[in-house]
């Protein structure tokens, strides 16, 4: 297995929820400091899920931007009902979802990352961009509905009830979605084995027992 | 291993400063923009958005105008309803701005230029030479007009949601109550689910020019009224075609986040029809209605599965009328349909599921 990217991840410390409470009252306020910690602290996840829908586009830091002007617009109406990366994560998911639809099933440029010397880019890397490319251009050719809840299931890690939250459906809707765009998927892989190579077994997974019981 | 697919996204410090940098720019030009509204003349400016949020919630709707302009607007018939200093927003490229005019609230998107409008009796017009508004405006029903204008083609608001796109060519698709588009050639009335292009137009230049005077409702039913063709002309198409089963379906499906019954009756209607549509229709009527109306669901499955026999959903069908059987409590239905489906789908993606099911 060839890797896809070389990023490492990083735990933010989450605050406790009167933290989160006195930053998101200090946002509201126009207070920039809090502001900007807010969008550091939120970047990261907000940029890994915009991408992990969206694939190596050009549209990403556009994304990821609209989303933010929409978290600060609306968080005077965040009424602490949700986790506020949950609130958060949905405006992400909503504005990338009507990207994805105002554009329609067109498949998009393939860029990653920032211009290199091709001399410097290893044969696995070409080899890992092959791959990403192919999986995003079968992803684009699937209904918004369905690349976005396989986008966060089975590339975002998020389970079946987290993505019928995130895109407001219910858990069987968001389950049907799911295997409707794995099966496309698969059978795409199933003559690409390059392709094959990147979701081999990993598309496969049912509801885990955590999972049934959360969305019962 | 992991059972995600690996995908991480690109991140830099540099990267990620560039975006907080255009959030923040961006931020500061909205709350500019936001002060427009003191700035716009407020001729006989009804009420404020909130007393309308109080007072008319029931009756509020969202307006999404979005009208892509490439060139600077031509002058239009409506110009006469503007008769203020008019203000005007430009955007810069990346980079929006929200402002507010009486009741409506206007987001002017990247590369913008719009010209906002207030005449004497309240109305607004926004007339776009550039790039695109998303306008969220109360139906207008006794309220001061709203018009969006691109180019020749101009947008009434009546109250609904729909989307004008000129890319370069004009077309307006309404997911939602009924917009009324004047072009050069005619005046339209365009309703929920019905779609306005520019063959349209096209088929209509050779009609006597409209009439000046304001139009009245009900306006025209463009489907009932198809343009008469000089001949040897072909025949023309109707002015707003029905819209395809899958237009439809789209439509509905956007409709079912925002109004489930109205949606349900629309993947109702679809699902009366053939073909892919309707057996979309048909599953996303069960999935829409699971928890509302679970017999109506278990109707719509077992339709289904009777008349799309061999279509491309079956096991998803399959699986969803057992997850509805065996939420009603008719676990013995709900065990011996896991059998079945066991039987037909030893391999299938709710395999693991249904052998829970049935142990």
């Amino acid at each position: 297995m060839f890797p896809l990217g070389s990023v490492g991840l990083s735990i933010v410390e989450r605050p406790t929820p009167e933290g989160e409470a006195e930053l998101v009252a200090a946002c509201i306020a126009g207070d920039a400091a809090a502001q900007r910690a807010l969008f550091r602290r939120e970047y990261p996840r907000v940029n890994a899920t915009v991408y992990r829908i969206i694939g190596p586009a050009r549209d990403l830091d556009d994304l990821v931007q609209e989303t933010f002007i929409a978290v600060f617009r609306g968080l005077a109406r965040f009424r602490g009902e949700s986790r506020l990366s949950t609130w958060i994560d949905r405006i992400a998911v909503r504005v990338v979802f009507e990207h994805i639809r105002a554009r329609g099933r067109t498949p998009v440029p393939f860029v990653i990352g920032e211009i290199e010397d091709a001399s410097t880019v290893s044969e696995a890397q070409v080899h890992a961009r092959d791959g990403l490319r192919r999986l995003y251009a079968v992803l684009g050719e699937l209904t918004p509905e369905a690349r976005t809840a396989f986008a966060l299931y089975a590339i975002d890690g998020r389970s079946i009830a987290e993505v019928a939250k995130l895109v407001g459906v219910s858990v069987v809707t968001a389950k049907l979605r799911i295997w409707r765009a794995r099966r496309d998927v698969m059978k795409r892989a199933a003559a690409d084995p390059v392709l094959a190579e990147i979701v081999q077994g990993r598309t496969g997974r049912v509801m885990t027992k955590a999972e049934e019981n959360e969305a019962s | 291993m992991s059972d995600r697919i690996p995908v991480d996204p690109p991140t830099s410090d540099t990267r990620r400063d560039r975006v907080e940098r255009a959030v923040f720019a961006q931020l500061q030009t909205m709350r500019m923009a936001d002060r427009l509204d003191a700035v716009v003349p407020a001729a006989a400016r009804p009420r404020r958005a909130w007393l309308f949020a109080g007072m008319g919630a029931l009756a509020a709707a969202t307006v999404a105008v979005i009208i892509f302009a490439i060139r600077p607007p031509a002058e239009t018939a409506v110009a006469e309803h503007t008769d203020t200093t008019p203000s005007r927003v430009v955007t810069p490229v990346g980079g929006t701005s929200q402002f507010t005019v009486g009741d409506a609230v206007i987001i002017a998107t990247s590369d913008t230029n719009v010209e906002v409008k207030r005449g004497a009796d309240g109305g607004t017009t926004l007339v776009v030479a550039r790039g695109s508004v998303d306008c969220d405006v109360p139906p207008r029903g006794n309220r001061p007009p709203f018009h969006v204008i691109a180019g020749e083609v101009s947008v009434e608001v009546v109250g609904t949601r729909f989307t004008v796109t000129r890319t370069p060519a004009a077309r307006v698709d309404v997911a939602r109550g009924k917009v009324r588009v004047k072009a050069p050639g005619g005046t339209w009335l365009v309703a929920a689910g019905e779609s306005w292009t520019p063959q349209v137009t096209a088929l209509r230049t050779e009609d006597p020019a409209p009439a000046p005077t304001p139009m009245v409702e009900p306006m025209i039913e463009i489907d009932q009224t198809p343009a008469p063709a000089p001949a040897p002309a072909p025949v023309p198409a109707p002015v707003v075609a029905a819209p395809s089963p899958h237009v439809a379906y789209q439509a509905a499906v956007r409709l079912a986040s925002t109004d489930p019954a109205k949606a349900a009756k629309a993947y109702r209607a679809i699902a009366n029809g053939k073909g892919a549509d309707a057996a979309l229709a048909l599953m996303d009527l069960a999935s829409l209605v699971e928890k509302t109306d679970r017999d109506g669901a278990l109707a719509a499955c077992d339709e289904y599965l009777r008349r799309f026999a061999h279509g491309a959903n079956v096991e998803d069908v399959t699986w969803l009328r057992i997850d509805l059987l065996r939420t009603a409590g008719r676990r013995d239905e709900a065990r011996a349909a896991a059998v079945e489906y066991l039987r037909q789908f030893p391999n299938g993606t709710f395999a693991g599921d249904a052998a829970r099911m049935r142990d």
